[in-house]
Parts: structure tokens; sequence; C-alpha cells
């Protein structure tokens, strides 16, 4: 055995007590597939607070404030590495309900309108979630195409959302309410085993990883730096959670976990963001928001082939909540997985992409200097 | 002693009760039954096996080419033909690209302009021999569209790019998943619950209309005497006859040379809102009539939907696809409907309780002569 191996073995070593006794099995992929079923709207994120909060370690003492961001540090000194998820997922609020017992949305959504149109949705009440199909457009089903530039846009300030009822009253009766949030109904297109597409994976993948990584945490291991996870809210609404995150935390370097937009799919141009889905996990280096130095995404690729991690590394488009904290002061170096279909109904995802991201995480905790 | 009375009659009334419950239950869950299976114009075979399975025991089952299955209860000559379609609208493999994804094409022509573009971004089954394999219809990522993509991939999105993605890299992992050229894609079998008993999902209207018949069928097993009735569930009812003037369905052609019915009730499905009596969800089943003058067999069906108590939407248009082949000198036809809200998109709304007024105003109808 020559030099070089016994340094990566006891590398190894090292990194496997700190991250997991006796090398816990990965269970990112069983919490995705719970914890994207919960609804949580930018603004309205609670129920995914509650769930985070439930699965944390009771030894981890979690905060959470009045936004419902809930986050724990770990460990003292220098360097203080933050790792962030965002909770929020992309949905409307109910804007009014209609004399005929229809409800109406504010505009926004992030969704394509399209993809929505005739489909079920859920209205989550104060007193439970109400089942709805948003309406057609007026003469969608007229024989002859209707001429695109008389017809308006299909918007979401547009959808009527039908529950089965006639009168406003009877709406009201089932408990919907001027406020509250609606999702798209979530269906798991399971393509294999361990391979999915779902709403929400953004960027509940990126919150499975980061809560995985929380239980295979050993805190007691982490000497000589402060490592914190957060879990923040309205990243997809202007990243607000994270600038009120910012306000008390002072990190040096924020890892945020978010979807990287691939181009992995027979629709796009495989000019850029070309990583395909089940190749590993990414190192976001360009995006719409913040650009990584190369070399800090040559340090994070070599911690994570030293641990034979894959990683792919590549640059695409969107934001992420790690670049509310470059004013601070923060380098922002964005982990992720490749994501096709962001922003729809069948966002896709490869358990070994999770949990590949689940192991960088760790990985940085670790070795991070 | 009139304490037993009133006993017995609580008791009779909550067995009479209980047995209304039981059917209200049955009719639910033979829909729910039918919604789970797959079936387009071609791919009927997998919805006519299900029906076979659900039929009363002992009855025989009769089927033709096409995959039209049929039951027949004896009784005099006539026959009356109550005829149900076995086929929805959807989608069907039409290749397999060299990566791996699948393109599609329609058996028969779309029900209306925009049938396709609801595809865009959605899961879906394809049919496979070897059992269902579930892909996504592939959408631009909104983070990259620009306002030309937008143009053409969103707002114009067509059959033309439409791809199915399986996660499969290759044409060879598609194939070793059993996909084969011709396989049906449809919609998942996402059953939505609304207010007021009011179902939602793809292609509900057709299934619940299919399951109304099923359970006619259990009204009539062990009967004896009165005309010859058939319950006929047709395949082929989307694709339309070639030739010139009007165009039957090819299902319907079909049934109605196999069994020359005098007397064929049509059930079928109509868009809510639509017609001369603008039918709705929860109003009742819909009479359709071709021409506003009263028949001995439409007589007899509103006379079974009074004496069922079950209100009936009146439209009257021409006669559909379905239809057209039954009517003549020596023939009457009346197309009775369940009234779909949102018809041909993935959320047909149906009322519950048109499908049980249906069901008892078939019943009634035959019980009482069938119209003669």
């Amino acid at each position: 055995m020559n030099r070089s191996h016994k340094v990566i073995i006891l590398g190894a070593l090292a990194w496997l007590a700190a991250v997991s006794p006796a090398g816990a099995q990965s269970k990112a992929w069983d919490i995705l597939r719970e914890i994207v079923l919960v609804p949580g709207v930018s603004g309205h994120e609670g129920p995914v607070a509650d769930f985070l909060r439930s699965r944390l370690p009771a030894g981890l003492k979690s905060e959470r404030d009045a936004m419902n961001n809930v986050w724990f540090t770990v460990g003292s000194g220098r360097p203080h590495l933050l790792f962030v998820a965002h909770s929020d997922e992309l949905g409307w609020v109910v804007d009014s309900i209609t004399p005929d017992g229809r409800v109406r949305v504010k505009s926004g959504g992030g969704i394509l309108p399209q993809t929505v149109e005739a489909r079920p949705v859920r209205i989550h009440t104060g007193r439970g979630d109400v089942s709805g199909i948003v309406s057609p457009r007026p003469g969608y089903d007229e024989r002859t195409p209707p001429d695109e530039a008389q017809e308006a846009p299909f918007t979401a300030d547009r959808f009527e959302i039908y529950l089965g009822v006639a009168t406003e009253a009877d709406a009201r009766a089932l408990g919907v309410a001027e406020g509250d949030t609606v999702t798209a109904k979530k269906f798991l297109t399971d393509f294999a085993p361990g391979l999915m597409a779902t709403r929400a994976v953004d960027d509940r993948a990126g919150c499975a990883a980061l809560l995985d990584a929380a239980l295979r945490l050993r805190p007691e291991t982490i000497k000589g730096r402060t490592i914190t996870f957060a879990w923040d809210v309205q990243e997809e609404t202007g990243l607000s959670g994270a600038a009120e995150l910012a306000k008390t935390l002072k990190p040096d370097y924020v890892f945020a976990i978010d979807t990287f937009v691939s181009t992995d799919s027979p629709l796009e141009s495989k000019r850029l963001a070309h990583l395909p889905v089940g190749k590993g996990a990414v190192l976001r280096a360009i995006d719409s928001s913040n650009i990584t130095p190369k070399t800090q995404i040559l340090k994070a690729l070599a911690i994570a082939r030293k641990r034979g991690i894959p990683v792919q590394v590549g640059n695409s488009r969107g934001g992420n909540d790690g670049s509310v904290f470059l004013a601070g002061g923060a380098v922002d170096i964005p982990l992720s997985w490749p994501g096709s279909y962001a922003h729809s109904l069948i966002e896709k995802i490869d358990r070994r992409d999770l949990e590949a991201l689940t192991n960088l995480i760790l990985a940085l905790v670790s070795d991070w200097k | 002693m009139a304490h037993r009375m009133t006993r017995t009659l609580a008791l009779a009334a909550g067995l009479a009760w209980m047995a209304a419950a039981v059917e209200a239950t049955d009719v639910k869950t033979l829909t729910k039954e039918l919604f789970a299976v797959p079936s387009t114009t071609g791919n009927e075979d997998m919805l006519a096996a299900k029906i076979r399975g659900l039929l009363p025991k002992g009855v025989a089952v009769e089927e033709d080419g096409l995959g039209t299955i049929a039951v027949r209860f004896g009784g005099a000559p006539g026959p009356i033909l109550i005829l149900a379609a076995l086929d929805g609208y959807g989608h069907i493999v039409s290749g397999i690209t060299p990566e791996g994804y699948l393109t599609l094409d329609r058996p028969v022509p779309p029900p209306h302009a925009r049938f396709d573009a609801f595809l865009l971004g959605q899961p879906v089954v394809i049919s496979t021999a070897r059992g269902p394999v579930q892909g996504v219809i592939a959408q631009p990522a909104l983070h990259l569209l620009t306002q030309e993509r937008r143009r053409t991939l969103v707002e114009g999105f067509s059959l033309e790019n439409a791809y199915v993605d399986i996660a499969v890299r290759s044409e060879k992992e598609a194939r070793a998943k059993g996909i084969e050229i011709l396989d049906a894609v449809t919609y998942p079998a996402v059953l939505t619950e609304l207010a007021g008993e009011h179902w939602a999902g793809p292609v509900l209207g057709l299934k619940a209309a299919a399951s109304g018949l099923i359970a006619v069928t259990e009204s009539l097993a062990g009967r004896s005497g009165g005309e010859e009735v058939i319950i006929a569930w047709a395949a082929q009812t989307k694709f339309m006859a070639r030739g010139r003037g009007a165009r039957p369905a090819v299902g319907a052609m079909r049934a109605k040379t196999k069994w020359q019915p005098k007397r064929t009730i049509v059930i079928d499905v109509i868009s809510a809102g639509k017609g001369d009596g603008f039918p709705f969800p929860g109003g009742g089943p819909v009479l359709i009539r071709s021409k506003d003058e009263p028949s001995a067999l439409r007589k007899a069906v509103e006379a079974a939907a009074a004496a069922v108590g079950a209100p009936l939407q009146l439209v009257t248009a021409p006669d559909a696809p379905m239809a057209l082949p039954f009517g003549g000198p020596d023939a009457e036809a009346v197309t009775l409907a369940l009234p779909v809200r949102f018809l041909h998109t993935p959320s047909e709304v149906v009322a519950i309780q048109d499908l049980k007024a249906l069901r008892d105003i078939l019943e009634r109808f035959l019980q009482t002569g069938g119209g003669k």
C-alpha cells in the first residue's frame, strides 16, 4: 500500500465517522417522496416547517422564525458554512369566489398555465383540502382552432376553478376563502425504482437531501468550524426567506441546494446545461444570480472525487438563495441535481443523483476548508 | 302488537335503505373499476375484458372481430338494443426515436382543436403487452423559455413536438420495457372527487356510461319472458365510416347490421352547456332527440324516468355518429346521454346522481316492456 492509498483510506474513514454511525443508509429518496406531497406555497410554508422539525434529530436544537424559516447550527469557529434549501413551492392564492361558485386566483404561479388547464388542483383551506378542476378556456372544444392572435393568453388570472358547486355560498360552505393556497394535484410518475417525476421536486429534493444529511450528521465530530443547515421560505417569490436569514447569519461559504435546470430533454437545445439525469450531483457554477469562482468549483470537485461521489459541473439559468449572502461577504457555491422539466408538473429526478447530493453535502461539511 | 309492527316496518325500511345504499355503492364501484382501465379506438381489448369480468356470472358474452362485446337476454324476437361505447379518444405510440423518446399519433381525428394541446407536460401511461409503462410528455423548462420558444413549443404545441419521456436512453431500452408501435397512450387514471358527488377524470363520461350498462345487466340476469334485449359495448365508435354524406360510427354501423334492432337506445355523453337544453351534470340524463316529434320509444323512456322519479334533460340535436345507423322507417332510436362537464379534456366531470338515474331509467324501461 503506498502513501496516497493510505491517505485516501484514512480520509474515507474519517469522513464516515463524521457523517454517520456505521455508514447509515441514505433516506433521502423516501423523505423526498413524502415531503414532496406536503403543501407549502410561497408564504405558506408552515406545513413543511412542521414536517422538517418533526423529522430533525432531537439533539439538534433547531430554530424557527415567524416566516417559517427553520435552521440549526452546530460546531464553532471559522469557517462558517451555510447549507440552505428552500421549502416553498409554486402555486396560487385564492383571490375571489364568483357568484356561481368558481374560484379565481391571483396572477402568477410560476408554472405554465396551459399545463394545469382542465387539470385537478387542491385548495388548502383552514378546514382541510378541497379538490377542484381548473376550467378549460371557453370554447376549448370548438372543432377549429381559435385564431391565436385574437385569443387572450391563458394565464392564471383567467383560471376559474370548478369545485362541483353552483353558488358562492356553497363554495364557502366547503371552507374555501380568499387567501387559501392552491397547488396542482400531485401525481408521482415512477419510471422505474429510483426514478420519478412529479411536481415540487424543486426544491423538496434539496430539502430532502439536507434533512437526510442532518440525520446522518454527527455534530460532536465537527471541530474548528461552524455548520448551519437551513430550510428557508419564499425563494420562488424573491428570495425573501434567505434575506431574513442573512440579517443574522454571516457565513463565509453558502451552499444553496436547488434545482439545476438541465437540458436533458428532447425539446431543449444542448448548447448549455446538458447534464444528464442519473449521472450524479451538480455543482451549479453559473446561473442568473451567481457566478462561483472556478477555483471554488475545482475545490469542491476535488473533495467529491476524493470520496468517489459522482458530480457534474454546469451552467444554467435561474437564481438561488445563496446569492443573497454575497453582499455579506460569503462565497456562493450552489449544489444541485440535474433536473429535467423544471417548474412543471413532471420535474424529473434520479435517486442516485439525490443520494450523491447528500453525500456531497456531508463531504463538504467534513472536508471544506 | 303495534310495537312489533312498528319494529317490522322500521326493519323493512332499514333493509330497503341498505339495499339502495348497496346499489348506489355498486354503480360507483363499477365506475371506478372501469375508470382504471385504458381504452382507445383499436385498443379496446383491456376494457372489454374488464367488463366481461364484471358481468353477472353465467351470461354468455358475444364478441365481434373489432372487439365489440354484448350480452343477450332471451325473449320474444325484437330485439331491443342498448348500446354504449367501448373506446375513448386517446393516442398511440407511432415511433421510437434513437434516444428512446416515443412519438405519438391518434387513431382517429381529435374531438376538438385543443385535444392534443392538453398533453403538454403531463404524466401518461403506455399500455404495453407486458403491462403499463409510466412516462411524461416533455415540456420546455420555464427558465430557458424564450418568447420564440414559447410561441412554438407552448402556444403551438402539437403532436409534431410531443415526445414521451419514459426515462430510457435508446430505442433498445424502450423496447426492452415492452414498448411497441400502436400501444395506447392515455392519462393516468387519477380520479378527483369534487363536491356534491361530482367526479372528475380522463374519459370518465365513457367509463361511467359503460358501467351503467353493467348495472343494468345485473338487473336483467335471471329475467324470463319479455322481449329480447341486447346490451352491447361497441368498439370503434370514434371512427367514422368513409364515404359521402353522413358518416356513422363504424362500431355502431356493425351493431345495426349484426342485430337489426327494432328499438335502440344509444348511451352516449354530451357536453354540458351545449345544445338547446343547456344540459348540466346533476340535472339528470339527457334525452337527445333528432327532431321534435314524439315517438313510442321516446315516450317510453320519458315514462320510465317519471316512474323512477329521475329528472330528464331534453336536447334537440342531429343524430351523433353513434346513433346514425339506427333510424329508419321501421326502427326507432333515441340517445340517452350523460351530461359531462369539460368533455374530452383530462378532467371530464360527471355527476354520480345522473349515472344512478340513467341506470334506474333503463332498468324501469326494460321492466315495463321496452316501449313496445
